[in-house]
Order: structure tokens, then sequence, then C-alpha cells
């Protein structure tokens, strides 16, 4: 492993600093504008969500009525109502069942794609052409079309009102999404890393594990994020495949407040759905610092 | 990072993880098999320990309701355990249609109307007639009530509730612009009043909504000139002259300063109705949706009118009684007569009417209203069902495979009408069209 | 270079055509045993894929192209009817109008959406410091699932004296609520997209973050201006995930369908105006019964992508540089 040693020298911190002379005025210019151009463009991006944020204190006669920011009338009802739960469930079960899915999807996620992605990216193969084409055609055709099918295949696997349709799958790659993703970050990667790697010997498992998982690790962060946000988000799987009301997860109770055949709670709605965001929001501002210290990004050679 | 020890145990304990899941599945399906528990000997059923699965729609207050007629259901029955599962509309017939198509619908559904046909045809319902008047009491509905739930023959739903067409109208509005309640009258009578509505309002409020948009309103100005909307055999009781004057004769209520809201204002408040959102002073419509009218009105209103719809020929028998939701069971089901016994405790019990007052709409079963103490809104829907009595015909035949499409299309091309992006004419002929498509096929 | 190791990631570039070793003799027994080495481990890695596109997928999708050429309402079996679904769809004028409006909501969408997404990660990415508040805050409007709580807030936003309708007002341009005027509808669905460049802004970000430094600190020395950076590093650089957004956006883009139909009720209203190509298969599916129908739908959808995704794969040869594949 000497020649990786080589390679990958850490970069120094302060190099930037001392190849140029210090002209701090223009740098500080440069970064004020560059702030002032980002809270300018987070002010108009983040203002929807401010309006849902304020709205959760609207009652709900107030939505269609008053679309403006300010509620007429402030109220936590919205709140005591979400904390109530539905129908006997309590509102912390549904996001543990999505929080149960979410981390046994995107586990499940990283570990088959990142394989698959090696093989298609790395390893010449019998067969690897047709694979590809067949895993970029499984992105093109429309979910609701497979979805009576795959239901069918879960019954008799005696699978229907478990997790196991949401997250099985995950564990197979199905999600070409995130194999393609990996490949082309894959490809990416200078093939000089990993050919010293098999020139010392070492196998496809050993390149995989140790030289290439960390040098794509912005791909798998980004993967992580998405994997982990849509299953949190997703709607119709659990829908065909969840029966009972305690093992909902987050997205299908939401909907659990309106009913066009009745009456619905705008209110209730706004406010668990924003309370749903919190999990995730938190997530991806964990995981985004994984963005800025990419491995890669350490003195790699163009 | 990764090693290659660490990573061979990842994969050691995701083979792990699925083999878990083959297992477990394995497990679900023999626990969920009511066979396997002994008996207790109580109840009508076999009194064996049996579980039923019980899907209905609604939100989250019905859901709470439903909740509480199950616990009473099961302190009566000990043996028989309900797990009950609950969407929203759309959402519950998506699911309801896989189901259908991969064999496992639940044991007891709530059930709608314009689906009833499509999965009786297919034999996806039990055929109830060997459980009425033994595990499912009948005793509380009257015959023609009973008959809503017969198709070809064969009763497969018995229905929870009726609903009737009616006409809603806010009075606090109408006292605000100075105008008094529609008095009845003719289509024309009702088109002038929401004109005068418009007007007094200058132009703030709406007298009402286009009706030409609703497929009811159709329906009943047919049925008052003796025909049917569809017949039993599929065939459309109406011909493209018949549906082009029914349309022509909304333009008054259409587009910029006519009469009705426009459906411009309409799109900006939905998701809620320009009844709900205080814009119109009238609405035709079924007449269990008060309820849900004064839930959008907030608590700045606290009553409604509700009034006959407008009369295309006297003395006609252009209502009817329509089942709001209908119980029904899956015809796979392992355990008919505990189902029917759940099915008879839904849309009989008066315990359980007490608990639901019109939430699911006024009970079809008169044992079920005994239970009920009607204030309110609920006692003007059940008087206005009364005072419609001369008007009530029987009841159509059971809705086309397809008419739920057929209903959603009219809608849709109303909108469209209102938005002036389609003639009378081209709205005739996509109509139908679509017609041809949906029972043709 | 000297490549001991047989290059195999070209076989992803030529798509479609599986890569034959028999093109190339064996030369001896170690060439021999290389290559089942590498089959062996090609489908050792492929295997939890493989298992997953024939169980779980595969199945599926060639029991929806048969049902295409059937007539299937889900209750009665399907019957066999040829090509008349395919026939059917050029008749449709509903059909025909959800192509052309998902064709404009792909063409106008998928460029604004990419570029806005370009356009800050590259700003995202001029420091890292202070830049994860921004990050997680352009990222932020991407977290809301298919809730009616974006037809709620996005609705808000577009009526009538809305903010968005305040600021053009503002501007002089008085054109009122968007949300019922059928001419702004699709403007609104797009709007709506952009908003959310959450994902291919975090895979920007992620790629840039893989441009290693010291060819721009090279260029700096060299005196080169920001654009000619832009142009001679960090395009070809980035090539590789611009060219993964390109083709996952515009497959996403033609089956737009949770924010259309939330955003609508499930109605594709107004006036057909957000009645997109995946909203119209769904509604014949599963509210219509006529899944023969929507399969056929979703086949031509297949269809078209794919020639698409073929031509910019050929093309891709052109402007996508892979770092790996270096020549």
């Amino acid at each position: 492993m000497s020649t990786l040693r080589e390679i990958r020298t850490p970069a120094d911190p302060a190099r930037g600093e001392q190849a140029r002379p210090p002209r701090f005025t223009r740098k500080q210019i440069n970064t004020a504008i560059w702030f002032a151009v980002l809270m300018a463009s987070t002010a108009i991006v983040l203002y929807p969500l401010v309006w849902l944020l304020v709205s959760t204190f609207k009652d709900n006669s107030e939505f269609g009525q008053n679309q403006g920011l300010i509620p007429n009338d402030p109220t936590f009802d919205n709140y005591a109502k979400v904390f109530e739960g539905i129908a006997g469930v309590p509102m912390w079960r549904f996001f543990a069942n999505s929080t149960v899915i979410a981390v046994a999807a995107t586990f499940g996620t990283l570990l088959s794609s990142s394989m698959a992605a090696y093989a298609f990216a790395r390893i010449r193969f019998r067969g690897v052409g047709i694979f590809f084409a067949a895993m970029i055609g499984t992105l093109l055709l429309p979910f609701h079309v497979v979805i009576i099918p795959q239901y069918i295949m879960f019954n008799n696997l005696g699978m229907i009102d478990t997790y196991w349709p949401l997250i099985l799958p995950k564990f197979l790659a199905t999600e070409a999404f995130f194999v393609f993703l990996m490949v082309q970050f894959m490809r990416g990667i200078p093939r000089e890393m990993d050919e010293a790697a098999r020139v010392d010997g070492a196998g496809h498992v050993r390149t995989f594990a140790s030289i290439m998982l960390p040098l794509i690790q912005p791909a798998l962060v980004t993967s992580a994020i998405f994997s982990f946000i849509w299953t949190w988000n997703d709607f119709l799987a659990p829908l065909m495949y969840i029966t009972s009301p305690d093992k909902y997860p987050l997205p299908i109770a939401l909907r659990l407040y309106n009913d066009q055949t009745s009456t619905s709670d705008y209110g209730a709605t706004v406010t668990a759905s924003f309370i749903a965001l919190i999990p995730i929001l938190l997530f991806f501002l964990v995981f985004q610092r994984f963005l800025v210290a990419g491995v890669a990004t350490q003195g790699l050679k163009g | 990072m990764f090693n290659a020890h660490k990573r061979r145990s990842i994969l050691a304990a995701a083979a792990l993880t699925m083999a878990g899941a083959l297992t477990l599945a394995a497990c679900s399906s023999d626990s969920s098999d009511p066979e396997s528990s002994g008996s207790d000997g109580g109840g009508e059923g076999s009194g064996e320990e049996v579980t039923l699965d019980f899907a209905f729609w609604g939100n989250d207050v019905r859901a709470d309701l439903y909740n509480q007629a199950i616990a009473l259901f099961q302190e009566e029955y000990p043996n028989i355990t309900v797990n009950s599962t609950f969407l929203g509309y759309p959402e519950f017939w998506e699911k309801r249609q896989t189901e259908a198509a991969g064999g496992g619908l639940p044991d007891v559904m709530q059930f709608d109307y314009s689906y009833l046909r499509q999965y009786s045809e297919n034999s996806l319902l039990l055929d109830l007639g060997p459980h009425l008047g033994n595990e499912i009491a009948t005793d509380g509905f009257t015959d023609q009530i009973l008959s809503i739930g017969v198709v070809g023959g064969t009763t497969t739903a018995i229905p929870i509730s009726t609903n009737a067409w009616g006409m809603y109208t806010n009075p606090q509005l109408l006292d605000t612009v100075g105008v008094a309640e529609f008095g009845g009258g003719s289509w024309e009578d009702y088109q002038a009043w929401m004109a005068e509505v418009t007007d007094a309002s200058g132009g703030e409020i709406y007298g009402g909504t286009d009706y030409t948009g609703r497929i009811q309103n159709f329906e009943i100005q047919l049925r008052a000139e003796g025909n049917n909307l569809f017949n039993e055999d599929g065939t459309p009781g109406f011909d493209e002259a018949r549906l082009t004057e029914f349309w022509e004769s909304g333009a008054s209520m259409r587009g910029d300063g006519a009469s009705g809201i426009s459906q411009q204002q309409l799109e900006e408040i939905a998701p809620l109705s320009g009844f709900g959102a205080a814009l119109t002073a009238s609405e035709l419509t079924w007449d269990n949706f008060g309820g849900g009218y004064l839930g959008e009105l907030g608590e700045s209103y606290t009553e409604l009118g509700l009034i006959a719809p407008p009369v295309t020929v006297e003395g006609a028998q252009d209502l009817y009684q329509k089942p709001s939701m209908l119980h029904a069971i899956a015809a796979n089901t392992e355990n008919p007569a505990e189902s029917a016994m759940l099915v008879d405790f839904l849309v009989n019990s008066p315990e359980v009417g007490a608990i639901f007052g019109t939430n699911r709409g006024l009970p079809a079963s008169a044992d079920m209203r005994d239970g009920i103490a009607f204030e309110g809104l609920d006692e003007q829907i059940r008087a206005y069902e009364e005072s419609i009595a001369d008007r009530l015909g029987d009841a159509p035949p059971v809705p086309l495979v397809g008419y739920g499409s057929l209903e959603e299309k009219f809608r849709v091309l109303g909108t469209e009408l209102g938005f002036g992006t389609i003639s009378v004419e081209d709205a005739v002929s996509q109509f139908f069209a679509e017609m041809d498509v949906i029972l043709g096929s | 270079m000297t490549s001991t190791v047989p290059r195999a990631a070209e076989a992803t570039e030529s798509l479609g055509e599986p890569q034959g070793s028999s093109k190339r003799s064996p030369r001896n027994e170690t060439q021999r045993s290389r290559h089942w080495r590498e089959n062996l481990a090609g489908y050792g890695f492929l295997t939890p894929w493989l298992i997953g596109f024939f169980g779980l997928t595969l199945i599926p999708m060639a029991y929806s192209l048969y049902l295409s050429f059937t007539s299937y309402n889900i209750f009665s079996p399907p019957e066999w009817i040829g090509f008349d679904n395919y026939a059917r769809m050029f008749e449709d004028p509903v059909y025909v109008n959800s192509v052309k409006i998902t064709a404009i909501y792909v063409l106008v969408g998928v460029p604004i959406k990419l570029a806005a997404a370009l356009g800050v990660a590259m700003l995202l990415n001029y420091r890292d410091r202070g830049a994860g508040f921004f990050r997680s805050s352009f990222y932020a409007p991407s977290l809301i699932g298919a809730s009616v709580s974006v037809a709620i807030v996005w609705r808000a936003m577009f009526s009538t004296d809305g903010p968005v309708d305040d600021t053009l007002s503002f501007f002089g341009l008085e054109i009122g609520g968007w949300v019922g005027n059928v001419a702004l509808v699709l403007p609104m669905m797009i709007l709506l997209a952009v908003w959310q460049f959450g994902a291919p802004m975090v895979i920007f970000l992620a790629g840039l973050k893989q441009v290693p430094r010291e060819l721009y600190e090279a260029a700096d020395m060299d005196g080169a201006g920001p654009i000619r950076k832009f142009k001679s590093i960090t395009l070809p650089m980035l090539s590789a995930v611009v060219f993964f957004n390109l083709l996952l956006e515009i497959i996403g883009a033609f089956q737009v369908f949770s924010s259309a139909y939330i955003i609508s009720n499930g109605s594709g209203g107004p006036a057909g105006m957000t009645n997109f190509y995946t909203v119209y298969l769904y509604k014949r599916a599963f509210t219509d019964g006529q899944m023969g129908y929507a399969a056929a739908m979703a086949w031509v959808l297949v269809i078209v992508v794919a020639i698409l995704a073929f031509v910019l794969f050929r093309t891709s040869k052109m402007w996508v540089h892979y770092q790996g594949d270096s020549k």
C-alpha cells in the first residue's frame, strides 16, 4: 500500500494562503458579495417555508381565506391536536416507523448500490453492457404500472403489512438512480488509484472496500441523504403494503387529517407535515458536513 | 473507513437480516391464520377466536368514532378481534383496486355506491342473502333502501346511511346582502335569484356556483322528464342535444361578471369550496355535506339553510335517496358469519348510532336512528329527507362500472366551460367519446 | 500509463453493446484465468442487483408490456387487443394535451432547474465557512414530501394578492393570481420544480468536491480568469455529474407526478394544465380501471425517453470527460 500513501499526501491547509500576496480587501469584498447574493436568494427560497411555519399557528378556518403571512388569531391548537395522535396511535409512533424504514433503506441502498456500481464502473465482465443498459432502462418505466404485479409478488411472499416490501428492494439495488450516481463518481476517480492497489496484489473486494469507497465519499453521502429523505417521504409504497394504522409511516399519517368526503383539518395537516420535516432537516444538517471533508479533495493528482 | 473485515461483517449482517425477513414473514402469515386458536363458545358465530380485517375511509375524527364502536363490538363478542385500517377516499380505493387484483381484500369494508357494481359483478363481494334476517337484522330497513344494495339479484351490500340531493344556503350571508332565502321554483327562478344576490352584494359574493358542472343536476332534470341518467343496460338516457341544452343553460352563471362565482376564483380558494369560503350564498350538493361546510366556514357561521333543489317539472319524482355509504364483505373471507355480525353491529346498533351521529350520513336503519338525539344540522338533514318525500322516486339502477370516471369527466368539462377553454359543442363531443370508451369496455 | 490491469468502464460508454471478450483471443493462461476472475468478481458484486432485477423488476416490467396489448380493467382477465391501445392515444385529445404540457414542462423546467442548481452549487463551493447554513437553506424546499402542505403553500404564494402577485405588481406587472389563470398554471408548476432544485444541487456540490484543488491553483499561477477556469477546469471535470443530472432530471421531469397530483387534488386541472403524462396515466389506471391503456402509455413514454437517453449517451462521448477513463 506504499504507493497509495505517496499519492494521498494530505494537502497543506496553509498552502493556498502562502502562495498569494495578502490581498485582504479584494477577498473581503468578494466574500461580502458572495454573502449578499446568497442571503438574497436564500430569503426568496425560504419564504414559502417560513409561510408554512407561521401558518401552523393559524386556525383551520383561515386556510384558503387568509393567504397572508400573519395569522389573524394565533393559536397552538394545531400542535395540541397533532400531539394527540391519530385514532389512538400516538404521533411519535409514526416518526419511529418512518425512522426504522428510512434507516434500513438507506443502509441497504448504500451497500447494494455501491457494489453494483463498482461492478459496472471497474470490472470488465461478460454482459456488463447489457446489464448496464437494463439498469438504465429500469429508470424509465413509470412506477405506477408495476404497482399491481409487485403487490401480487409480495402478497404471495406473505409480506403484506410488514416493512419488507419497503426495505428488501433497497438491499437489492432496485433504485437505479443510486447505482448510476455512484457509477458516474467512480468513473471520475483516476484509475491510477486502484491500479496501484491491484499491482500491489489487492483483489476487487479490497480495492472496492479500502480504495473506492473512501474515494467516492461525496457520492455516498449524497446517496445517503437522498435515500433517507426519499424513503422518509415515500407515500405510494407504504400505501400499498402497510395496512395497520400503527405501522403507518408519516406520509400516510399526514393525509389522515383530510377527507374530501367529510371534513379536512388543514391546520393539523400543515403542522404535522412541518414537524415531519424536522428529523430530515437534522439528518441533512448532519450529513451535509461530510460533503466538505471529502477524502477525495485531498491532493489527488489530476 | 471500511476494511475488508468490517465489510464482511456488514455482508453477514445483511444476509442475516434478509434471512430474518423471510422467517418473520413466514411467521406473521402463520399467526394471522385464524384457525390456530381454540374456542370459548360465545356469540352467534362459531364462537372461535377469529380476527377480522376491517377497512374504511375517512379522517382522524371518523377513525376515533370507529375505534369506539369497535371497542363496543369487542366487548360484546370477546372472541372476535377487529383490526381496522383507514385511509382518505382516493387512497382507500387505490388500495382496494390493488388488493382486488392481488387477492387480498379485507373481510369487512365500508363501501361506496359507485364501485358496488364493479366489485359485485366480478364476484369479489359476499352474497349477503343467507345472512339477512340471521346475523344481519333487516327490521330497521325499508325494502326500498335494502334494494339499493342489490346487484343482479344478489344483495352484496347493506346501506349504512342515505343522502339526497339538496340545496344549502347561507342565511347569514343572505342577511348581510339583504336578499330573502330562495323560495323555490324553477331553474330559471334559481338563476334569477342568484343574479339578485350577486348584484345586491355588488359582486362581493355570489348567489351560487354554475350548477351545470355537476352531473347530479343533469340527472334530476332527466329524471323529472321521465328518463334515467344511465339505464340498467348501460345506455345513456340522454342525447347530445339534451346535454348541449343543459350546458348552454348555464351560460349566464359563467365567466366574468356572471351571477355565479368564476372558475378562476374557485381555483384560487381550492381545496375550499366557494360555499365553504363564504363566497357563495347557495350550493347544490348532497345533503350530508353540511357538516363539512360548517367546518370550512369556521366559528363565525353557525347555521345553514337546507332546501329542496329547483323544480324541473312540477310534481315529478326527480329526487332519490342514495346510500352515502354501505358495508360489504369480501367474497373470500374465512369468517362470513362473524363478518356479518360486525356489519349488523355497524349498521343497526343504536349505541353505534349514538357514537357516530350523522358522521357517516343519515343512518339508513331506523334502529340506529333511534339511538341518535338529532339536533342542529343533523335534525335539519333528517327533517329535510322527510320533507322531500313527495319528490322522492325510486333509486336509479346501481351506477355503471366506470360511473365515477364519467362523473369526474363531467365535472372537469364543467370547469373548462367555466374557464372558457372549451366550447359547449366540444365538451359534449368529448363527453360522448369518453362514454364510448367507458361503456364500451 | 503502463496498463497491466484491463480497463473495464468503457463498457458503460457503449451502452447496449455487450462487451464481448470473444473479440480478444486469449493470449495465454494468465489472460484466460484473469477473464474468469473478472467475470466472477463482476457477477459477485452484481449479485444483489441481479436478484433485484430478475426477481423484483423484470417480471412486473414484462407483465406491464404484455398488458399494454390488452384490455384489462383489473377485475377480469386481460383480453388481447393488439395495438388498439397504442392507436387510441393518437385520437385521445386529453392524451395529446398531456403530451404537450409535459413536453413544455421538460423543455423549460429542466434547463432552468439545472442552471439554478449549478449556479448555486458553484456559489456554495466558493468557500466552506458559512456554506453549511446556505446549503441547508437551499436544500430545505426539497425536503417537503408529497404532502397537502405543498399544495397549500404554493397556492398561497401564487394567489391573488399573494407574495408573487404583490412583487410583480410592485414592478408594474399587474397580472393577478396565477393559481386560477389557465395560462400561468404551467409556469407555476415549473417554478415549483425549480424551487425544489436541492437534489441536483447537492450532486453538483459533491462533484465539485471531487475536482482536485491543484488544478485551480495551477490555473491561478497561469493567470487564468474565472471564466476560463470554469470552461477549462470546472465543466470538463464536472461533466460526468452534469451528464448524470441532465439525464436524471429529464427522466424525472417526464414522470412528474406527486406535485401536480397534489396541487390539482388529483384532477389534473385547471383545464388540464396539470394533467401531466404520468398524472393522466395514473388516472386511467386506477380511477378509470383502464390498466391496459395506462400500460401502453407507460411504454410509449419508455420508448421516447429511451431514445432520448440513447442519444444523450452517444453524444456524451464528445463532451463527458471521465478521469478514470483517460486514454
